[in-house]
Protein backbone atom coordinates (compact mmCIF):
# COMPACT_ATOMS: atom_id res chain seq x y z
CA UNK A 1 0.00 0.00 0.00
CA UNK A 2 2.80 2.36 0.86
CA UNK A 3 4.53 1.49 -2.39
CA UNK A 4 1.35 2.09 -4.37
CA UNK A 5 0.90 5.47 -2.72
CA UNK A 6 4.50 6.39 -3.38
CA UNK A 7 4.17 5.44 -7.03
CA UNK A 8 0.91 7.31 -7.29
CA UNK A 9 2.33 10.44 -5.74
CA UNK A 10 5.50 10.27 -7.81
CA UNK A 11 4.16 9.54 -11.28
CA UNK A 12 0.40 9.72 -11.53
CA UNK A 13 -0.63 12.68 -9.49
CA UNK A 14 0.36 15.35 -12.01
CA UNK A 15 -0.67 14.76 -15.58
CA UNK A 16 2.45 16.49 -16.89
CA UNK A 17 4.66 14.05 -15.02
CA UNK A 18 2.44 11.16 -16.08
CA UNK A 19 2.62 12.02 -19.79
CA UNK A 20 6.35 12.74 -19.63
CA UNK A 21 6.93 9.39 -17.96
CA UNK A 22 4.87 7.67 -20.65
CA UNK A 23 6.89 9.25 -23.47
CA UNK A 24 10.23 8.58 -21.81
CA UNK A 25 9.25 4.98 -21.12
CA UNK A 26 8.01 4.58 -24.69
CA UNK A 27 11.41 5.72 -25.96
CA UNK A 28 13.27 3.29 -23.69
CA UNK A 29 10.82 0.51 -24.40
CA UNK A 30 11.24 1.00 -28.15
CA UNK A 31 15.02 0.65 -27.94
CA UNK A 32 14.83 -2.34 -25.60
CA UNK A 33 12.22 -4.07 -27.73
CA UNK A 34 14.33 -3.54 -30.82
CA UNK A 35 17.42 -4.99 -29.16
CA UNK A 36 15.48 -7.97 -27.82
CA UNK A 37 13.89 -8.79 -31.16
CA UNK A 38 17.20 -8.47 -32.97
CA UNK A 39 18.88 -10.79 -30.48
CA UNK A 40 16.13 -13.34 -30.80
CA UNK A 41 16.24 -13.12 -34.60
CA UNK A 42 20.00 -13.59 -34.69
CA UNK A 43 19.81 -16.58 -32.40
CA UNK A 44 16.95 -18.12 -34.33
CA UNK A 45 18.83 -17.75 -37.64
CA UNK A 46 22.25 -18.58 -36.29
CA UNK A 47 24.59 -19.82 -39.00
CA UNK A 48 22.39 -18.66 -41.83
CA UNK A 49 23.12 -14.96 -42.03
CA UNK A 50 25.87 -13.37 -44.08
CA UNK A 51 27.66 -12.02 -41.03
CA UNK A 52 27.95 -15.59 -39.71
CA UNK A 53 29.21 -17.21 -42.92
CA UNK A 54 31.25 -14.28 -44.22
CA UNK A 55 34.51 -15.86 -43.01
CA UNK A 56 34.04 -18.80 -45.34
CA UNK A 57 33.99 -16.66 -48.46
CA UNK A 58 35.90 -13.45 -47.82
CA UNK A 59 39.63 -13.59 -47.25
CA UNK A 60 41.00 -10.43 -45.71
CA UNK A 61 44.13 -9.26 -47.43
CA UNK B 1 -52.58 59.20 -42.60
CA UNK B 2 -48.97 58.55 -42.19
CA UNK B 3 -48.49 61.62 -40.05
CA UNK B 4 -51.45 60.69 -37.91
CA UNK B 5 -50.01 57.25 -37.30
CA UNK B 6 -46.72 58.81 -36.40
CA UNK B 7 -48.43 60.96 -33.81
CA UNK B 8 -50.39 58.09 -32.32
CA UNK B 9 -47.42 55.85 -32.20
CA UNK B 10 -46.61 54.47 -28.76
CA UNK B 11 -43.22 55.47 -27.50
CA UNK B 12 -41.42 53.70 -24.76
CA UNK B 13 -39.03 55.90 -22.90
CA UNK B 14 -36.55 55.19 -20.28
CA UNK B 15 -38.43 55.39 -16.98
CA UNK B 16 -36.32 58.10 -15.43
CA UNK B 17 -35.82 60.73 -18.04
CA UNK B 18 -36.54 63.66 -15.79
CA UNK B 19 -37.79 64.06 -12.25
CA UNK B 20 -40.10 66.64 -10.79
CA UNK B 21 -38.96 68.66 -7.77
CA UNK B 22 -41.09 66.32 -5.66
CA UNK B 23 -38.97 63.40 -6.80
CA UNK B 24 -41.57 61.90 -9.11
CA UNK B 25 -40.20 60.80 -12.44
CA UNK B 26 -41.82 62.45 -15.40
CA UNK B 27 -43.02 60.11 -18.11
CA UNK B 28 -45.45 62.19 -20.13
CA UNK B 29 -45.86 59.89 -23.14
CA UNK B 30 -46.21 56.68 -21.20
CA UNK B 31 -49.63 55.36 -22.12
CA UNK B 32 -50.68 52.03 -20.70
CA UNK B 33 -54.05 52.18 -22.42
CA UNK B 34 -52.66 52.31 -25.92
CA UNK B 35 -53.94 49.61 -28.20
CA UNK B 36 -51.86 47.57 -30.48
CA UNK B 37 -51.76 49.00 -34.00
CA UNK B 38 -54.22 47.49 -36.36
CA UNK B 39 -52.52 44.82 -38.32
CA UNK B 40 -54.13 42.72 -41.01
CA UNK B 41 -51.88 39.81 -40.13
CA UNK B 42 -53.23 39.43 -36.63
CA UNK B 43 -56.98 39.74 -37.14
CA UNK B 44 -58.99 41.92 -34.86
CA UNK B 45 -57.39 44.36 -32.51
CA UNK B 46 -58.15 43.80 -28.88
CA UNK B 47 -56.80 44.87 -25.56
CA UNK B 48 -53.06 44.58 -25.26
CA UNK B 49 -51.95 41.31 -23.87
CA UNK B 50 -48.61 42.55 -22.61
CA UNK B 51 -49.98 44.94 -20.00
CA UNK B 52 -52.49 44.08 -17.33
CA UNK B 53 -56.02 45.44 -17.83
CA UNK B 54 -57.01 48.55 -15.97
CA UNK B 55 -59.37 46.83 -13.58
CA UNK B 56 -56.52 44.99 -11.88
CA UNK B 57 -55.07 48.24 -10.69
CA UNK B 58 -52.15 50.21 -12.03
CA UNK B 59 -50.20 53.38 -11.58
CA UNK B 60 -51.96 56.69 -11.44
CA UNK B 61 -50.69 60.22 -10.95
CA UNK B 62 -52.06 62.14 -8.07
CA UNK B 63 -51.13 65.45 -6.56
CA UNK B 64 -48.93 63.70 -4.02
CA UNK B 65 -47.04 61.64 -6.59
CA UNK B 66 -47.33 58.32 -8.28
CA UNK B 67 -49.75 55.89 -6.69
CA UNK B 68 -49.83 52.27 -7.51
CA UNK B 69 -52.92 50.26 -6.73
CA UNK B 70 -53.60 46.60 -7.12
CA UNK B 71 -57.05 45.05 -6.76
CA UNK B 72 -56.74 41.50 -5.77
CA UNK B 73 -59.44 38.92 -5.42
CA UNK B 74 -59.26 35.29 -4.58
CA UNK B 75 -59.14 33.29 -7.76
CA UNK B 76 -62.37 31.47 -8.28
CA UNK B 77 -60.98 28.54 -10.12
CA UNK B 78 -59.23 25.73 -8.34
CA UNK B 79 -55.77 24.57 -9.32
CA UNK B 80 -55.70 20.86 -9.88
CA UNK B 81 -52.47 19.05 -10.42
CA UNK B 82 -52.00 16.29 -12.94
CA UNK B 83 -51.73 13.60 -10.43
CA UNK B 84 -53.87 13.61 -7.44
CA UNK B 85 -52.43 10.94 -5.24
CA UNK B 86 -51.12 12.07 -1.94
CA UNK B 87 -47.40 12.70 -1.87
CA UNK B 88 -45.51 10.40 0.38
CA UNK B 89 -43.67 12.45 2.83
CA UNK B 90 -41.36 9.69 3.95
CA UNK B 91 -38.90 9.08 1.10
CA UNK B 92 -38.32 5.45 0.23
CA UNK B 93 -35.20 4.18 1.83
CA UNK B 94 -32.18 4.12 -0.50
CA UNK B 95 -30.39 0.77 -0.25
CA UNK B 96 -27.01 0.82 1.34
CA UNK B 97 -24.46 0.22 -1.41
CA UNK B 98 -21.41 0.74 0.72
CA UNK B 99 -20.86 -2.98 0.93
CA UNK B 100 -20.37 -3.10 -2.84
CA UNK B 101 -18.23 -0.01 -3.13
CA UNK B 102 -14.48 -0.50 -3.27
CA UNK B 103 -12.07 1.69 -1.51
CA UNK B 104 -11.03 4.25 -4.13
CA UNK B 105 -7.49 4.29 -2.79
CA UNK B 106 -7.00 0.56 -2.91
CA UNK B 107 -6.19 0.01 -6.61
CA UNK B 108 -5.83 3.54 -7.82
CA UNK B 109 -2.13 3.16 -8.51
CA UNK B 110 -2.78 -0.10 -10.38
CA UNK B 111 -5.45 1.55 -12.55
CA UNK B 112 -3.17 4.38 -13.49
CA UNK B 113 -0.37 1.93 -14.10
CA UNK B 114 -2.49 0.00 -16.58
CA UNK B 115 -3.52 3.23 -18.30
CA UNK B 116 0.09 4.33 -18.47
CA UNK B 117 1.28 0.98 -19.82
CA UNK B 118 -1.26 1.16 -22.61
CA UNK B 119 -0.04 4.68 -23.28
CA UNK B 120 3.56 3.49 -23.50
CA UNK B 121 2.65 0.74 -25.95
CA UNK B 122 0.56 3.09 -28.08
CA UNK B 123 3.23 5.77 -28.09
CA UNK B 124 5.98 3.41 -29.18
CA UNK B 125 3.71 1.85 -31.81
CA UNK B 126 2.88 5.29 -33.18
CA UNK B 127 6.53 6.28 -33.15
CA UNK B 128 7.67 3.19 -35.01
CA UNK B 129 4.82 3.55 -37.50
CA UNK B 130 5.93 7.06 -38.35
CA UNK B 131 9.64 6.26 -38.45
CA UNK B 132 9.17 3.12 -40.56
CA UNK B 133 7.03 5.08 -42.97
CA UNK B 134 9.68 7.77 -43.24
CA UNK B 135 12.34 5.13 -43.85
CA UNK B 136 10.51 4.04 -46.97
CA UNK B 137 11.38 7.43 -48.41
CA UNK B 138 15.09 7.12 -47.62
CA UNK B 139 17.55 6.10 -50.30
CA UNK B 140 18.01 2.37 -50.51
CA UNK B 141 21.37 0.67 -50.11
CA UNK B 142 21.98 0.18 -53.83
CA UNK B 143 21.35 3.85 -54.52
CA UNK B 144 23.68 4.84 -51.70
CA UNK B 145 26.34 2.51 -53.07
CA UNK B 146 26.09 4.19 -56.47
CA UNK B 147 26.18 7.65 -55.00
CA UNK B 148 29.95 7.55 -54.49
CA UNK B 149 32.53 6.79 -57.13
CA UNK B 150 36.20 6.01 -56.57
CA UNK B 151 38.71 6.82 -59.22
CA UNK B 152 42.31 5.60 -59.21
CA UNK B 153 44.33 8.70 -60.01
CA UNK B 154 47.61 6.86 -60.56
CA UNK B 155 46.34 5.59 -63.91
CA UNK B 156 45.73 9.07 -65.32
CA UNK B 157 48.84 10.52 -66.95
CA UNK B 158 49.54 14.21 -66.97
CA UNK B 159 47.71 16.17 -69.62
CA UNK B 160 44.94 13.63 -70.08
CA UNK B 161 41.21 13.73 -69.58
CA UNK B 162 39.14 11.00 -68.02
CA UNK B 163 35.35 10.89 -68.15
CA UNK B 164 33.54 8.78 -65.61
CA UNK B 165 29.89 8.34 -64.85
CA UNK B 166 28.63 9.55 -61.51
CA UNK B 167 24.95 9.58 -60.57
CA UNK B 168 24.04 9.24 -64.23
CA UNK B 169 26.11 12.25 -65.25
CA UNK B 170 29.56 12.48 -66.79
CA UNK B 171 32.38 13.83 -64.65
CA UNK B 172 35.52 15.25 -66.24
CA UNK B 173 38.82 14.65 -64.49
CA UNK B 174 41.78 16.47 -65.95
CA UNK B 175 45.34 15.92 -64.86
CA UNK B 176 46.64 19.36 -65.68
CA UNK B 177 50.17 20.13 -66.64
CA UNK B 178 52.16 22.90 -65.00
CA UNK B 179 51.71 25.10 -68.05
CA UNK B 180 47.96 24.66 -67.97
CA UNK B 181 47.84 25.57 -64.29
CA UNK B 182 49.80 28.73 -64.95
CA UNK B 183 47.57 29.57 -67.87
CA UNK B 184 44.43 29.09 -65.80
CA UNK B 185 45.77 31.28 -63.01
CA UNK B 186 47.31 34.06 -65.07
CA UNK B 187 44.15 35.21 -66.86
CA UNK B 188 42.09 38.10 -65.55
CA UNK B 189 39.15 36.10 -64.24
CA UNK B 190 37.31 39.11 -62.84
CA UNK B 191 36.15 40.08 -66.29
CA UNK B 192 34.56 36.70 -67.03
CA UNK B 193 30.86 36.10 -67.25
CA UNK B 194 30.86 33.96 -64.10
CA UNK B 195 33.90 35.35 -62.28
CA UNK B 196 35.65 32.61 -60.33
CA UNK B 197 39.33 32.16 -59.66
CA UNK B 198 41.07 28.90 -60.45
CA UNK B 199 41.94 28.49 -56.76
CA UNK B 200 38.24 28.38 -55.92
CA UNK B 201 37.57 25.67 -58.46
CA UNK B 202 40.21 23.11 -57.61
CA UNK B 203 41.39 21.49 -54.39
CA UNK B 204 44.71 20.47 -55.84
CA UNK B 205 45.99 22.46 -58.82
CA UNK B 206 46.97 19.26 -60.67
CA UNK B 207 43.49 17.85 -60.66
CA UNK B 208 40.47 19.53 -62.14
CA UNK B 209 37.24 17.68 -61.31
CA UNK B 210 33.96 18.96 -62.68
CA UNK B 211 30.57 17.89 -63.93
CA UNK B 212 30.59 17.37 -67.68
CA UNK B 213 27.28 19.03 -68.33
CA UNK B 214 27.17 22.25 -70.30
CA UNK B 215 25.51 24.94 -68.20
CA UNK B 216 23.66 26.20 -71.23
CA UNK B 217 21.32 23.35 -72.16
CA UNK B 218 22.96 20.28 -70.72
CA UNK B 219 25.02 18.82 -73.59
CA UNK B 220 28.32 17.13 -72.86
CA UNK B 221 31.24 19.31 -73.96
CA UNK B 222 34.18 17.89 -75.90
CA UNK B 223 37.54 17.89 -74.18
CA UNK B 224 40.73 19.51 -75.43
CA UNK B 225 38.84 21.64 -77.87
CA UNK B 226 37.62 25.19 -78.19
CA UNK B 227 39.37 28.52 -78.41
CA UNK B 228 40.76 28.39 -74.88
CA UNK B 229 42.29 24.93 -74.86
CA UNK B 230 39.64 23.55 -72.53
CA UNK B 231 36.23 22.24 -73.48
CA UNK B 232 33.89 23.04 -76.30
CA UNK B 233 30.18 22.32 -76.40
CA UNK B 234 29.16 21.22 -79.88
CA UNK B 235 25.46 21.96 -79.41
CA UNK B 236 25.57 25.75 -79.29
CA UNK B 237 29.26 26.57 -79.30
CA UNK B 238 30.13 27.39 -75.73
CA UNK B 239 33.84 27.54 -74.98
CA UNK B 240 35.30 26.65 -71.60
CA UNK B 241 38.89 27.27 -70.58
CA UNK B 242 41.29 24.90 -68.88
CA UNK B 243 39.66 25.65 -65.52
CA UNK B 244 36.16 24.90 -66.84
CA UNK B 245 35.05 28.51 -66.85
CA UNK B 246 32.63 29.76 -69.48
CA UNK B 247 34.54 32.08 -71.79
CA UNK B 248 32.57 32.29 -74.99
CA UNK B 249 29.18 31.28 -76.30
CA UNK B 250 25.79 31.07 -74.64
CA UNK B 251 26.81 29.23 -71.46
CA UNK B 252 25.85 31.43 -68.48
CA UNK B 253 27.89 29.69 -65.78
CA UNK B 254 31.13 27.81 -65.30
CA UNK B 255 31.06 24.02 -65.33
CA UNK B 256 29.79 22.76 -61.99
CA UNK B 257 32.17 21.30 -59.42
CA UNK B 258 30.86 18.22 -57.58
CA UNK B 259 31.73 17.38 -53.99
CA UNK B 260 34.92 15.32 -54.02
CA UNK B 261 37.77 14.30 -51.77
CA UNK B 262 41.27 12.99 -52.27
CA UNK B 263 42.39 9.82 -50.62
CA UNK B 264 46.10 10.46 -50.58
CA UNK B 265 47.06 7.19 -48.94
CA UNK B 266 45.70 5.07 -51.78
CA UNK B 267 46.03 7.70 -54.50
CA UNK B 268 42.33 7.74 -55.09
CA UNK B 269 39.69 10.34 -55.74
CA UNK B 270 36.26 9.91 -54.16
CA UNK B 271 33.43 11.78 -55.83
CA UNK B 272 30.21 12.23 -53.88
Amino acid sequence: MALANTVYNTFFKRNSVFVTTIFASAFTFGIGFDIAVTKFYDRWNQGKQWKDIRDKYVQEE
Amino acid sequence: MATLQAVKKAVSLAPTVRTLPSGVPVAPLLNFAVRAPHDSHHGTSGPRADIPPKWTGGVSRTSTGLVSKTYLSVPTQQYRLLHTSVARKDAPEVPDFSHYRTNPDSNRALSYFMVGSLGILSASAAKSTVSEFLQTMAASADVLALAKVEVDLTNIPEGKNVIIKWRGKPVFIRHRTQGEIEEARSVDWKSFRDPQSDEERVKKPDWLVMLGVCTHLGCVPIGEAGDYGGWFCPCHGSHYDISGRARKGPAPLNLEIPAYEFNDAEGKLVIG
